[in-house]
């Protein structure tokens, strides 16, 4: 009877742990502040530490005031940045105390909920969920001098919250230019000549055309989004909110071609692809195991730091109808304003003088040549940066069709919380051959269904804002 | 008689003050979170917005009719049975081996105790590494010792995955059930052994019809420990799989955690709790049932 009583005891002990993850309370909802703070003129942000501004810390605030700021720190070179321009804004405002907490490296997001479950919310940071964080009443409006800096921005019933720190990571191929050069290969102009590329390359079988880091599901979404774009957004730019309104599903004609331009793609993927983590990739194309891989900007830092003298090359993939859809301009992310922060006068004041000092012109120089992104700002400035950097800043500029990534949309095109990795998941499970295509895009739209009944930003069901 | 009648109605003060800082803080941070996780569990909440949504038994028709929690509860229990059979059978064996060593007892005991100190999350890494389908160890081995037709995507084959999961899960925990067996195996009495042996009975069946019934009871706690550890794999999904190849590889607890904590739906993630809960209420008084019959039989 002991044993039983204690093995009995053990299983609920467990059982009931596990059920106690998912319970805590909600935080009160912070009310916006609208007062509306005289602002200092923009400081000229200096990039390096060696000039420090002096004039600009005494109109801003009334007080000397302390400022939390969180940002995804998990990237070096996001770091270093940062630590490099908060630095510098604190030389410059005397008055202005920012404090960097760490990010939790590649958690981020789970790590600001925590944050915030446990009242310890930034005021300052790099926000990601924004749609989500503007629902619960989180973030603060950012006043119009600072939207009006961007070539673009992204609204919620009109209002921005964030100021997009680097374009949407624009993805295309990176190459190894020398294997390239010794072989006759040459960058493909069309879809179908970069098909016939990735075969004659299988065919000679020294290398994988292609290295795919597939075991992390969001680098797989890199080449899911440039396939739904070919085959989704070429035909219908609405197809999401489409799809929340009826008129559209999953297995209509568009997304069946994705997965199958998916499949025609994975084929020339490296053996063991879906096991191989992103961290991996970059090992792979500068030890001649794969010729090609296919990822964003911030790429170039990391094959340059593995092989300081690989010779990259980098050239976009066009669509099967001819035109160049690429990832890019200011997508729902960037540095945010807490609402519990803008109650305080000063605290706002200082944290939007912040961001004012982030993108002014030699510290976002800084920014974007550091982290190699593409400027968001309507006056970008010149950068300083490798020539396939430079190369991808100008492909951006020729493309037909720029926009973020598909799960990366807001009002009738956000995505479900949970569809996205689902779709990847599927899509993984229809390459590896474990479901049929009819299968994988019927349990899509099943997803769909029951996703919707919960989130639908068209009919309003789920989207409800704080106040 | 009076004073026993006395003895009952006094309460305990003493005991009452030992336990009760653990029975506080068990019921803060156990009891109630879970209490409010049956509320949370009717509700549309996504883990951070004050608006909390009561959505009725919706997250809970979902669950039912979800393929993915179907596919998660089907490779929770794949996983549960091999663990629980595997751990137990080669800690058993390897219990058994150390039992019968005369040199070194402690040496060997120790050695094949480390695994069970090395964090879910290292153990993970470790063989995540081991199993790399380029760079791993495994693979590399093969290929040196001329078998490279048998090299596998240990981590990526569909059907493999799960298996090797559960591989690292026994070569992580068989150490910490080998010693508790050892525990058994030494109350077992050398008496009965020895008499047994002088009627003639052999190895095997002194296995069989003696050490066998005299630890039951020990198998019986190694079991249920098991099997709990086997419904609750997160740290090494984690790691190595990301409950991937596509869904291969999500267990119940992992879908609770990618759908409450990564995809913000923890009205959802907390019902898929409340339901792992009773399946595990449910599992356990079924094994109970059939281990305690055993025992009593014995």
């Amino acid at each position: 009877m002991k044993k039983k009583s204690l093995s009995m005891i053990l299983a609920m002990a467990m059982a009931v742990s596990l059920c106690t993850g998912c319970g805590s309370a909600a935080a009160p909802a912070p009310e916006a502040e609208k007062t509306t703070e005289t602002k200092a003129e923009q400081p000229a942000a200096e990039s390096t530490a060696e000039t420090v501004q002096e004039e600009a810390s005494a109109s801003i605030v009334t007080e000397p005031t302390e400022l939390t700021f969180i940002f995804a720190d998990g990237d070096e070179g996001m770091k270093e940045a940062m630590n490099t321009i908060v630095k510098n804004f604190n030389e410059a405002y005397e008055d202005i105390t920012v404090t960097i907490e760490p990010g939790n490296g590649g958690a981020y997001s789970e790590f600001l909920k925590t944050k915030d479950s446990v009242g310890e919310f930034p005021d300052i940071m790099e926000m990601r969920d924004t749609a989500m964080y503007v629902r619960a009443g989180k973030l603060a409006e950012l006043p119009s001098d600072i939207t009006s800096l961007f070539a673009s921005t992204t609204e919620f019933n009109g209002k921005v919250y964030t100021a997009a720190m680097g374009g949407e990571n624009t993805d295309g191929i990176y190459y190894n230019k020398a294997y390239f050069d010794a072989n006759g290969f040459t960058e493909p102009a069309t879809y179908d000549e970069f098909i016939a590329l990735c075969q004659a390359i299988k065919d000679k079988g020294d290398m994988a055309p292609l290295v795919v880091g597939g075991q992390d599901i969001w680098h797989l979404g890199f080449l899911f989004n440039k396939a739904y774009d070919d085959q989704v957004i070429s035909q219908d730019e609405e197809f999401i909110s489409h799809c929340y309104d009826g008129s559209a599903d999953f297995a209509n004609d568009g997304f069946k071609k994705t997965f199958e331009e998916m499949a025609e793609i994975m084929a020339y993927a490296q053996d063991g692809w879906t096991s191989t983590p992103d961290a991996q990739i970059t090992t792979f194309l500068v030890n001649d195991m794969a010729a090609m891989l296919f990822s964003g900007t911030h790429m170039i830092k990391t094959i340059k730091e593995a092989d300081p003298d690989f010779e990259l090359g980098w050239f976009a993939v066009p669509s099967p109808d001819g035109k160049l859809r690429l990832v890019g301009g200011s997508g729902i992310g960037g540095l945010a304003i807490s609402a519990e922060a803008a109650q305080d006068a000063n605290k706002k004041a200082a944290a939007e003088e912040f961001i004012r000092y982030f993108f002014s012109a030699d510290t976002y120089k800084y920014y974007c040549e550091t982290m190699n992104c593409l400027p968001t700002l309507a006056e970008a400035p010149a950068l300083d940066v490798d020539p396939v950097m430079q190369e991808i800043i100008e492909a951006t500029q020729a493309a037909d069709h720029l926009s973020p990534m598909w799960n990366g949309k807001t009002g009738n095109n956000e995505l479900p919380p949970d569809f996205r990795n689902f779709t990847y998941k599927t899509c993984i499970e229809y390459l590896q051959g474990t479901t049929t295509l009819d299968a994988a895009l019927e349990e899509l739209n099943k997803t769909w269904q029951t996703s919707i009944a919960s989130f639908n930003p068209v009919t309003g069901v789920g989207i409800v804002v704080a106040e | 008689m009076t004073m026993q009648k006395n003895n009952k109605q006094k309460p305990d003060l003493v005991a009452l003050a030992f336990v009760a800082p653990a029975l506080i803080l068990y019921g803060l941070f156990v009891i109630l979170p879970t209490i409010s996780s049956f509320y949370y569990s009717f509700t549309s909440w996504d883990g951070i917005s004050p608006i909390i949504n009561f959505v009725g038994f919706a997250n809970y028709r979902e669950i039912f009719t979800s393929a993915r929690f179907g596919n998660a509860l089907r490779n929770t229990l794949i996983l549960t049975v091999f663990i629980s059979v595997f751990e137990n059978a080669i800690a058993l064996m390897l219990a058994l081996a150390v039992d019968h060593v005369h040199w070194g007892k402690n040496v060997f005991r120790s050695i094949l105790y480390l695994p069970v100190l090395i964090s879910g999350i290292v153990s993970g890494f470790i063989w995540k590494i081991m199993y790399n389908y380029n760079f791993g160890a495994i693979n590399s081995f093969l290929k040196n010792v001329g078998m490279g037709g048998s090299v596998q995507d240990w981590l990526g084959n569909t059907k493999l995955t799960l298996l090797m999961i559960g591989v690292v899960l026994i070569w992580k925990g068989a150490g910490y059930y080998m010693i508790i067996y050892l525990a058994g195996l030494q109350s077992v009495s050398t008496d009965v052994m020895e008499a047994a042996q002088i009627d003639g009975a052999g190895a095997s069946q002194r296995f069989w019809h003696i050490t066998m019934p005299l630890i039951s009871g020990t198998f019986t706690i190694n079991f249920t420990l098991s099997l709990i550890n086997g419904l609750k794999v997160f740290d090494q999904i984690s790691v190595m799989t990301d409950g991937g190849p596509g869904f291969t590889s999500e267990t119940i607890v992992y879908l609770l955690y990618k759908v409450g904590f990564n995809e913000g739906r923890q009205g959802f993630g907390t019902a898929v709790g409340v339901v792992l809960l009773f399946i595990i209420i449910l599992l356990n008084t079924v094994q109970q049932k059939f281990l305690r019959s055993r025992e009593v039989q014995i």
